[in-house]
């Protein structure tokens, strides 16, 4: 039986084959016809306490692994471990860019939403899940790519890729005896058995990742790439439409013409009878006396009141008028002195006058209702006030204040 | 799985007793010989389409989305309608390969490695409409959270953003599933084939497989983690492109019942592209005893099951639009059965719901002809469904004096027409350079493919096999 | 076939009868104690019967569309829970009597001044909704009979046409539970709060049904199983299936939960938020957050591994756990309407549970005690018994 097997070790290599084969040997491998001695076979070569050796089939065997006493895969670990991570990362990108970096109110909602954040926080998850997988099974547990195992481009492993299954016991197992693999086989029904022998190059040749051609051309590419990529988006393309940042634009500037309107006129007029919003005209425009005389000022001395005049004060009216109102603003020298706002006139002033000079402005000074809102212009008057009672503060205030 | 009549015995899932080397021949055959004239004029066609389509993208970046029927009211119409279109064609290739798995259909093996090429190839497809519709599609990079120098980042509150990561990673994810699959097919090929070119090539790609059952014994639970994690992403990946319409407040859009109906949906959308493309290339490739009539049955009862639910979806929200006593929900549905757009929204019941009745009947079910018909009036009643959604909820929006009417232009029925084109032109090279089925799963499910005897390890003699 | 049919250790029987005993005791206390009270915990517990009842059928329904083999050999369990459907019919005429206080659209002066309401009334008024109650019930109870019928049959004869039309009672059954499911939700529990509408409802009950019925199923049958009384071969495999479809479908009741809860909550839309805000005030927003955690979070991590799903002590574990957790969600559905500060669970709701498991467990200990406990002559059963994995 033994004899007559070893008479059927075929010369499988073609002579090209062969020489890039060396002459140490990989392991034996034998054929078989059916799944189940197959199956009966790795029980036995496991049974029979060899280590390095594996079962090669065209299609996953049940129970081939509790045949050849392995332990269950451990690749489920690899794939917990990296969607968990998936799942704080999401959350915590979102909690940082959306509440730390960058808040922003939308839709009336808290910075971050749980329910709003699931799905992205779901999708991360299963991409790192998904990714670890296959990298996980195909680096960390098949070892792959192995493209110079000894196995490739042999008849064995052309007949396990189609329709039998085959058995392989390595040379350097422990264990490893010629006569007693070959028992071994024939007694398990093995129909052939083969040598393997490894290839020249796998002696020899190392890992091609750290060949200095191979790393330069790759790292030469990458420079290449982001170079022509750059010059061709900021220079080549820069002043081609669409390209351009949408420095082109079919608009209408205000006040040029347009073809596309009857009365030839970019800027668009308000609808008859219609008023902008915020834009109700002033009533008493030309008309001091009755201003002074019917306005009353609807803004309250608060304290918020008072800060937002002083704001809005020290924007619009410092310039000419100082900043405590003594009429020696920051343009004193460019432009009419305007009077102090301590004169005795100034002081008995009523509320709407000062409101009346700042909506239609008076002598040199124009009209501010485009730049102050009337709200603000009744806080700017509440903070002249203030300013004219600080000018008159005694000793007895200080006390008051305490 | 297919019971006999007496419901002891599995129907076997590969007809006409072949082996496993007529397997290997049969299925890796259409890659090695020249393209027939079908397949020709076929890739020509679609490479029109694709032609067409490709000028319809140009116009419509160069000149902007200006160039599609889009107005007021009607702001979202073609582009989304294909991109959810696509995306639910897409969904049944997942459904198949990892869902049925998961329930150990073993039938799925014939057809598992096309649906899924055809979600790639899908969602491909889908994946072009949001970027261009966007405007400025070279600055799609902004829709990704990527540090820039404006300071800002993505708003996370927008569903928007949610199917940027749904779609990427659904599809890196079907990519993975399929390209796991083929390895050791692309091994079988590589010991098969006689060129040298092609043999360096299968030899790169199938990155040195081995058929080792150590690696096998990773290989399958990698393939159920991947099975595992791909079922709720196929839910969550169509319940995200629902919630683009349904967190809005725009009555017809925002219901509740949005999420589970969109994926009965795009399964059943899905189904139907399958059912109409095997049908031809079984056919075309000599597939039948592979891709058995079984094969066409069961697909069809899944149509039907899949096409009542969506029928479920459309009666509950019809009734809950009346039962809310809200009128403008009242009036959306009134207006989608009896409107200016009645025509589409009967499109919809008849090729959705009525006519998938017809696969009560055994004999349809198994008759390739009517089956043809039928899915193919799917495949047009599920894009009309997301016509109905999309458009009639828009079109008489809440200020009757915008009311308006959509009239698709020339640009937008190119891009329809090239989105067909791209997505056959993909699927046409990959039938002529890939195994369309998987060759080791459809070897494992064959008769007497598994062993019957599960031993323990034992040195030689003692037996103890059960 | 190694099956000999034994009977249930007399302890069982002992639990149903004190739990019944007990719980009916409870209840009649607290009918006399808080009559609108108890007739909310009535329905509670109703609902709870309802999802074990029809959800059974409903499995026994689902083996038989798919051609599922593997479940086979556990279907007389379903068959058994589903033999409360019967019993649905009687115990409903207490909740027909309860109406007036556990719907305030039956209320004359509602109806008068609520326009909403009046906008409904074609469909919420008391004559159609107990002519659809009574329908519904009645699609069941026919189902029932001619799914038992047919397998108790089967047992006698082996006829594999008896399978055949059972599966052709499914597909039709498959129909019309979806319907009766989802118009049973939305009539008993929707309409407590009558202004509220969500499409997704029935669907949601739907799901947590699924959940109860298959948990109560795996209970049964990993307790049977691992104390001899069904066929000596079932082993991990069949324990597999049962553990990942326990989890599918409680991930399934959890992404309809959340889609629901995420639409309304971002679409913010008051007319839908009320109901959510009933679930949030008071002690109900902790009782909210323990329905995720113990309803979702809790029971996924538990059966998410691998190992665990072949553990028979976890199965019998988690299966009480999500059948509880079904009653803690129905809770969640119908109880705010009664407590609407803040949850209470006092004797009285404890009675009312207590009856429930109570019922069920003396309804499946009648039903063993004449019937096979494994379907012995079901042409699949050899199939279901030789199942393996992959």
């Amino acid at each position: 039986m033994i004899k007559n097997l070893i008479n059927k070790i075929k010369e499988f290599d073609t002579a090209e084959d062969k020489e890039r084969r060396s002459s140490k040997l990989y392991g034996k491998a034998a054929l078989y016809n059916t799944p189940n001695q197959i199956t009966e076979a790795a029980a036995v070569v496991a049974g029979s306490g060899y280590k390095k050796f594996d079962v090669y089939t065209p299609y996953p065997l049940h129970g081939m692994d509790t045949a050849m006493g392995m332990g269950a895969p451990k690749i489920g670990y690899v794939s917990f471990i990296l969607g968990i991570t998936g799942t704080s990362l999401a959350l915590l990108m979102m909690i940082w860019m959306s509440t730390i970096d960058y808040p922003n109110i939308i839709g009336g909602k808290p910075f971050f939403g749980l329910p709003a954040g699931i799905p992205i926080t779901f999708e991360s998850t299963v991409l790192l899940c998904g990714i670890a997988t296959v990298l996980g099974l195909l680096v960390l547990f098949s070892k792959m790519p192995k493209l110079n195992s000894p196995l490739n481009d042999t008849d064995f492993m052309k007949h396990v890729t189609s329709d039998k299954y085959g058995l392989v016991i390595e040379a350097d197992d422990e264990k490893y005896i010629e006569s007693d693999v070959l028992k071994l086989f024939a007694d398990t029904k093995a129909y052939e058995v083969q040598d393997i022998y490894f290839r020249e190059s796998n002696l020899t040749t190392k890992t091609p990742l750290f060949d200095k051609k191979f790393t330069g051309a790759i790292i030469g590419t990458a420079i290449l790439t982001a170079v022509v990529s750059y010059f061709t988006l900021n220079y080549v393309l820069y002043d081609v439409v669409p390209f351009d940042w949408m420095r082109q634009q079919g608009r209408i500037d205000s006040q040029s013409k347009s073809d596309f309107f009857p009365n030839k006129s970019g800027m668009r007029e308000p609808v008859t009878g219609t008023v902008a919003r915020g834009f109700m005209p002033y009533e008493y425009a030309g008309m001091p006396d009755s201003a002074v005389k019917l306005l009353a000022n609807p803004v309250p001395v608060t304290k918020k009141s008072l800060e937002r005049g002083q704001d809005r004060y020290n924007i619009y009216c410092s310039p000419c008028h100082g900043y405590f109102g003594d009429g020696d603003g920051r343009m004193r020298d460019q432009f009419p002195k305007p009077p102090s706002l301590h004169t005795e006139k100034a002081k008995n002033w009523k509320d709407g006058n000062f409101f009346h000079v700042m909506t239609n402005g008076q002598n040199v000074m124009p009209s501010y209702a485009e730049q102050v809102s009337k709200d603000d212009r009744w806080a700017i008057v509440n903070y002249i006030r203030a300013l004219q009672r600080a000018k008159d503060a005694g000793e007895t205030d200080l006390e008051k204040a305490k | 799985m297919s019971l006999d009549a007496t419901y002891t015995k599995e129907i076997p899932l590969v007809e006409g007793g072949v082996s496993f080397k007529d397997i290997d021949q049969v299925i890796i055959e259409p890659t090695n010989t020249k393209p027939t004239k079908g397949w020709w004029i076929a890739f020509l066609m679609s490479l029109t389409a694709l032609t067409i389509g490709g000028v319809s993208l140009g116009l419509t970046i160069y000149y902007g989305i200006g160039m599609w029927g889009n107005n007021q009211p009607v702001g979202w119409a073609f582009g989304i309608i294909n991109f959810v279109f696509w995306i639910g064609i897409g969904h049944a290739g997942t459904l198949i390969s990892a869902i049925l798995y998961l329930f150990r259909q073993k039938w799925r093996t014939g057809i598992a490695r096309f649906a899924e090429a055809m979600t790639i190839f899908a969602v491909m497809t889908a994946g072009i409409f949001p970027i261009v519709h966007t405007g400025r599609p070279w600055l799609a990079g902004y829709l990704l959270p990527l540090p820039n120098m404006n300071g800002v980042w993505v708003n996370f509150y927008s569903p928007l953003l949610w199917d940027v990561f749904a779609v990427s990673t659904y599809f890196t994810i079907s990519f993975l599933f399929w390209g796991i699959g083929l390895i050791p097919d692309l091994a079988t090929m590589r010991d098969r084939t006689t060129s040298k070119i092609k043999k360096t090539i299968y030899s790169v790609l199938s990155l040195g497989w081995t058929n080792s059952n150590r690696n096998w014994s990773n290989y399958e639970r990698a393939y159920l983690i991947l099975a595992g994690i791909s079922t709720p992403l196929v839910l969550s990946v169509h319940s995200i492109v629902s919630f683009d319409f349904a967190v809005s407040v725009i009555p017809g859009w925002h219901t509740t019942i949005f999420p589970p109906y969109f994926v009965a949906g795009a399964i059943f959308s899905g189904f139907g592209m399958v059912s109409t493309i095997l049908i031809i290339v079984r056919k075309i490739f000599n597939l039948q005893h592979i891709i058995t009539i079984n094969h066409l049955e069961t697909m069809n009862k899944i149509l039907l099951a899949t096409g009542m639910m969506v029928g479920y979806a459309y009666g509950m929200e019809f009734f809950i639009a009346w039962y809310s006593g809200n009128t403008f929900e009242q009036f959306v549905f009134i207006n989608r059965a009896f409107g200016p757009y009645a025509w589409s929204y009967w499109i919809m019941v008849s090729c959705n719901v009525i006519f998938p009745q017809l696969f009560w009947f055994k004999k349809i079910r198994r008759s390739i002809p009517i089956t043809m018909v039928l899915v193919l009036l799917v495949n047009v009643g599920m894009w009309f469904e997301r016509f109905v959604i999309i458009v009639t909820s828009l079109h008489r929006d809440f200020l009757p004096s915008s009311w308006a009417m959509f009239t698709p232009t020339l640009t937008d029925l190119g891009l329809l027409l090239g989105s067909f084109g791209f997505f056959f032109t993909f699927l046409l090279l990959f039938l002529k350079t890939l195994p369309l089925v998987s060759i080791s799963e459809v070897k494992a499910v064959m008769e007497g493919a598994q062993p019957t005897v599960h031993p323990h390890p034992h040195s030689n003699g003692k037996h103890n096999s059960h | 076939m190694d099956y000999n049919k034994k009977p249930l250790p007399p302890v069982v029987g002992k639990i149903g009868f004190g739990l019944l005993g007990v719980g009916l005791l409870l209840m009649i206390l607290a009918f006399v104690v808080d009559t609108k009270r108890a007739y909310f915990d009535y329905l509670w517990m109703y609902m709870f019967l309802v999802s074990i009842g029809a959800g059974s059928l409903a499995l026994v329904a689902l083996e038989y569309l798919v051609g599922a083999t593997w479940s086979t050999p556990f279907r007389r369990i379903s068959e058994f829970l589903a033999s409360l459907i019967p019993l649905l019919v009687i115990l409903v005429i207490p909740l027909i009597f309860g109406m007036h206080d556990l719907f305030h659209w039956t209320h004359e002066s509602t109806l008068a001044s609520d326009p909403l309401l009046q906008a409904k009334e074609p469909y919420l008024n008391v004559q159609f909704f107990l002519i659809r109650t009574a329908i519904i019930l009645f699609i069941w109870v026919l189902f029932y009979f001619l799914f038992t019928r047919n397998s108790m049959k089967q047992d006698i004869s082996g006829d594999p046409l008896l399978t055949k039309q059972s599966i052709k009672f499914s597909a039709v059954f498959a129909i019309l539970f979806i319907f009766t499911i989802t118009f049973i939700a939305i009539d008993w529990m929707m309409t407590l709060e009558y202004h509220w509408f969500s499409t997704m409802f029935g669907v949601y009950y739907f799901a947590g049904t699924i959940v109860a019925a298959f948990a109560a199923a795996t209970f049964c049958s990993v307790m049977l199983n691992e104390n001899g009384y069904l066929v000596s071969k079932i082993k991990n495999n069949n324990y597999y299936s049962f553990a990942t479809l326990l989890f599918g479908f409680n991930v399934f009741w959890a992404y309809i939960g959340f889609s629901q809860y995420m639409l309304i909550w971002y679409a913010d839309i008051p007319e839908e938020t009320f109901w959510v805000m009933m679930r949030m005030k008071g002690s109900w927003s902790y009782f909210s957050i323990g329905l995720i955690f113990l309803h979702f979070v809790i029971p996924f991590l538990a059966l998410l591994p691998r190992s665990s799903k072949v553990k028979p002590k976890l199965l019998v574990v988690m299966s009480v756990w999500l059948l509880l957790a079904h009653a803690y969600d129905l809770y969640w559905i119908i109880m705010p309407s009664y407590f609407t500060e803040g949850f209470v669970f006092g004797w009285s709701e404890l009675g009312f549970l207590m009856f429930a498991f109570g019922l069920i467990i003396t309804v499946f200990k009648i039903r063993a005690a004449k019937t096979n406990l494994v379907p012995v002559r079901d042409p699949k059963l050899e199939a279901g018994l030789n199942f393996h994995l992959n």
